[in-house]
């Protein structure tokens, strides 16, 4: 049998079982979420010959795991842990939305107190127990296709965004029991000695009661409506079951858990995925990752988790090249381990040390300055063609991150990818509740990507980034608000670059500034009052620029429109 | 290594929906004893709410349209019979010499698809769609629809059901093999043939007592 790892033959029985085991879980997590997440399903086939060892692990092909997928599963290292996916639907509920969870996927590897009798040659244990693995997730993937969430899943990717709908998932390894009435099936067990490999899944077999087939499937807004609407609240919290991060290493999907849901904490502008125009990924360059596909649903995940550093490796810079809106943080698992291992027990303790030295306490209202600091980024350098307002941002921010907090470089280093501001923020929330100045991950490391995230944003449409930008507001420490309220004086005195991005930018950031969130609201003006020298500096330097600018159009011959 | 056998529940289908059924059903058995490396493909029925999974070789395929197609004209030829499609999963043992030939079929797993298909001429309903449609008539049949689909899909949970609690009588993967070999029988064109078919697969197997059962 083709085992995809070419351990010399003199190793040990124990550590194939072992791989079978590790590499079971991320194998059942890429067929669940692939099933479920149409943002994460692998869009490049790649031919057989040039298949990755991971894919061939079970003899089941799926495709290119996307590089969520391997970071949502690197915090889960310790196999005697219990992987629990749920996937959630957000329905529209009275007046707001509600979660509930359709179907909640269990793979654990128990291991009994007493070794079991080796019986069996050892030399072939392993063949019959990755057989059976083998059968055991065929049989999970038929399932996930036979369960009713997957033709929920597949018309809400179908479908445009405003029906009101979204399927998000959550990985965690513990979770307080679902509550309502669900059917379970559970899938016989795999001996992998000493222990055995478990899968259940609990699902909801009636979706009579979301009326889904009633949806209409709607064009899709702009996010001037967006914004304006209380409907779509993107302050909206998703609460999480209680439980505290001491008890279980967890990220979401979504915004986080842990404290009580305040209206200013959810980072959402994975709801603006609804409202951007339909199929997302038509608006992405080809340049782009095409096995990993930003579809609307994406923009409902924030990345599952804690900030644990920058996308080493070869992830990184296809992460980074990611349309600013798709709302993916990866941090790098190595990184994470770190974290995990680290944070389990002293959740006081900042978890990536070796990534922020210089990362500073953050205050806890600048939970939500992550979004903020998307918003600023993509809004800088998708909006303006202006070489020095580009590099304004890109000088003044590369000196703060030296001694300012990790997170708003780390914007900088994700500048074309705003969203990994909103991706840190719930897995903050959800793992930081007494840390809430978790260092910015990417800040490190990722500084020396800037320039290619700048180039990149810039041919980021402006839509999206607008749409960025109503999501989040700026809040957070002096420097980020300095730079926000350049960002909103600019932006309110410059004349519109283009017809439609001026309408966005007009109303999105009213939008901002009428966003409910007291804690956001009140830190904008307060970050405003504080910068209005360095604003008006700043305005003067762009009169300067676009003085320059003008004159020179006129002397050939005003061909160019200068704003 | 004993015979395992599945029966799966009976399906009442018209004849149209023969070929839909019977592929979700034979593909979905296949994929599970598609142990080899293969890529996975998510197929739509068009009459049902249902995905079934290919294992995406095409090999396969073509042996179960093929089987299908032999089905369908079976069935037309004996409109009131009722005839289970088998799929035997065997090992091929070229080491032990028997009469016939060389190659000794050991068969390891046996599926029973039963269909019983409605003809036109059975049923009311099935005349009430040579002429005008009533509103009982297609409402019967959408009703009758719906039954269906929930069948086949409790069809499908039975087979994954069967094969999640019986995995220690699966022969082990050789390499290269993409899926276990098997085969696709039905009754053949009168009943007697059928019989004989049976008898020879039974010594070609060299004898495994619970073949028959």
């Amino acid at each position: 049998m083709d085992f995809p790892e070419n351990l010399p033959s003199s190793s040990s029985d124990m550590g194939r079982l072992e791989q079978i085991v590790s590499h079971f879980f991320p194998k059942a997590l890429h067929i669940v979420l692939d099933s479920r997440i149409p943002s994460l399903q692998s869009r490049g086939r790649t031919r057989d010959r040039n298949l990755k060892k991971s894919d061939k692990w079970f003899n089941l092909i799926m495709g290119d795991r996307p590089a969520a997928l391997d970071k949502l599963h690197s915090w889960h290292r310790n196999i005697l842990d219990s992987m629990i996916i749920d996937i959630i639907l957000i329905h529209p509920s009275h007046h707001d939305h509600a979660e509930t969870v359709m179907e909640r996927w269990v793979v654990q590897y128990e291991n009994p107190l007493i070794m079991s009798p080796q019986s069996s040659d050892p030399c072939t244990r392993y063949q019959k127990v990755y057989k059976k693995a083998i059968i055991l997730l065929r049989s999970l993937y038929a399932q996930t296709r036979l369960l009713p969430a997957y033709r929920v899943s597949r018309q809400l990717s179908s479908s445009l965004a405003s029906s009101g709908f979204e399927m998000v998932y959550k990985v965690s390894s513990f979770s307080p029991p679902v509550t309502e009435t669900m059917t379970e099936f559970r899938f016989s067990p795999v001996e992998v000695p000493p222990g055995r490999l478990c899968a259940s899944v609990t699902y909801r077999s009636d979706l009579s009661g979301f009326n889904l087939g009633a949806h209409i499937t709607l064009p899709p807004r702009i996010i001037t409506d967006y914004v304006g609407s209380p409907a779509t609240d993107p302050m909206r919290f998703f609460p999480s079951p209680g439980q505290s991060f001491e008890a279980t290493s967890s990220f979401h999907g979504r915004a986080g858990r842990g404290p009580p849901p305040s209206p200013s904490e959810r980072p959402h502008s994975w709801t603006s995925g609804f409202h951007r125009p339909p199929t997302p990924n038509q608006s992405f360059s080809p340049q782009f990752s095409p096995d990993f596909h930003c579809s609307r649903t994406e923009h409902q995940l924030s990345p599952p988790f804690s900030p644990s550093g920058s996308p080493r490796g070869s992830n990184s810079p296809r992460i980074n090249l990611r349309p600013g809106t798709a709302p993916v943080t990866i941090p790098s698992s190595a990184t994470f381990n770190r974290y995990v291992s680290s944070n389990f027990s002293e959740p006081t303790r900042n978890p990536l040390p070796p990534f922020s030295p210089k990362s500073t306490r953050r205050s806890p209202s600048s939970q939500d300055s992550l979004p903020g600091i998307a918003l600023y980024k993509s809004s800088r350098s998708g909006e303006s063609p202006s070489g020095l307002i580009n590099h304004y941002p890109a000088h003044k921010l590369t000196k703060e991150s030296k001694y300012d907090s990790g997170r708003f470089s780390g914007l900088l280093s994700s500048s074309g990818s705003p969203r990994f501001g909103f991706s840190r923020s719930p897995s903050r929330l959800s793992s930081d509740l007494e840390d809430p100045d978790c260092s910015c991950p990417f800040d490190f490391d990722d500084v020396d990507e800037s320039s290619a995230g700048l180039q990149y944003s810039q041919s980021l449409d402006r839509r999206k980034t607008s749409s960025s930008i109503s999501q989040s507001l700026p809040i957070g420490r002096k420097s980020q608000d300095a730079a926000v309220g350049v960002l909103v004086q600019m932006l309110k005195t410059a004349p519109p670059l283009r017809q439609d991005s001026s309408t966005y930018m007009a109303s999105s950031m009213s939008g901002v500034q009428r966003q409910g969130s007291s804690v956001s609201g009140t830190e904008s003006e307060f970050s405003m009052a504080r910068t209005t020298s360095d604003a008006l500096e700043e305005l003067r330097n762009y009169k300067q620029l676009k003085d320059l600018l003008l004159s020179k159009s006129k002397s050939v011959g005003g061909a160019t429109r200068v704003h | 290594m004993n015979c395992e056998v599945c029966q799966l529940k009976e399906l009442e289908v018209e004849s149209f929906e023969i070929r839909e059924v019977l592929r979700c059903i034979l593909h979905t058995i296949v994929f599970h004893r598609a142990l080899g490396l293969i890529r996975p493909k998510d197929i739509d029925l068009e009459l049902f709410e249902i995905t079934y999974v290919q294992c995406g070789e095409i090999e396969v395929e073509k042996k179960i349209d093929e089987t299908i197609e032999h089905f369908i004209s079976w069935i037309e030829k004996h409109p009131n019979k009722r005839s289970p499609i088998c799929v035997s999963f065997y090992e091929v043992k070229s080491k032990q010499p028997s009469w016939f030939n060389n190659k000794q079929r050991s068969y390891w797993e046996q599926w029973y698809v039963n269909l019983n298909v409605l003809h036109q001429t059975k049923s009311p309903s099935h005349h009430s769609k040579l002429v005008m449609d009533t509103g009982e008539a297609s409402e019967e049949r959408s009703s009758r629809r719906t039954l269906l689909e929930q069948s086949l899909q409790e069809v499908l949970f039975q087979i994954i059901k069967f094969v999640n609690e019986k995995k220690d009588h699966v022969p082990p993967i050789n390499d290269g093999v993409i899926y276990c070999p098997f085969e696709i029988t039905m009754p053949s064109s009168s009943d007697s043939t059928f019989g004989m078919d049976i008898f020879k697969r039974m010594l070609h197997s060299g004898g495994h007592p619970s073949m028959l059962s």
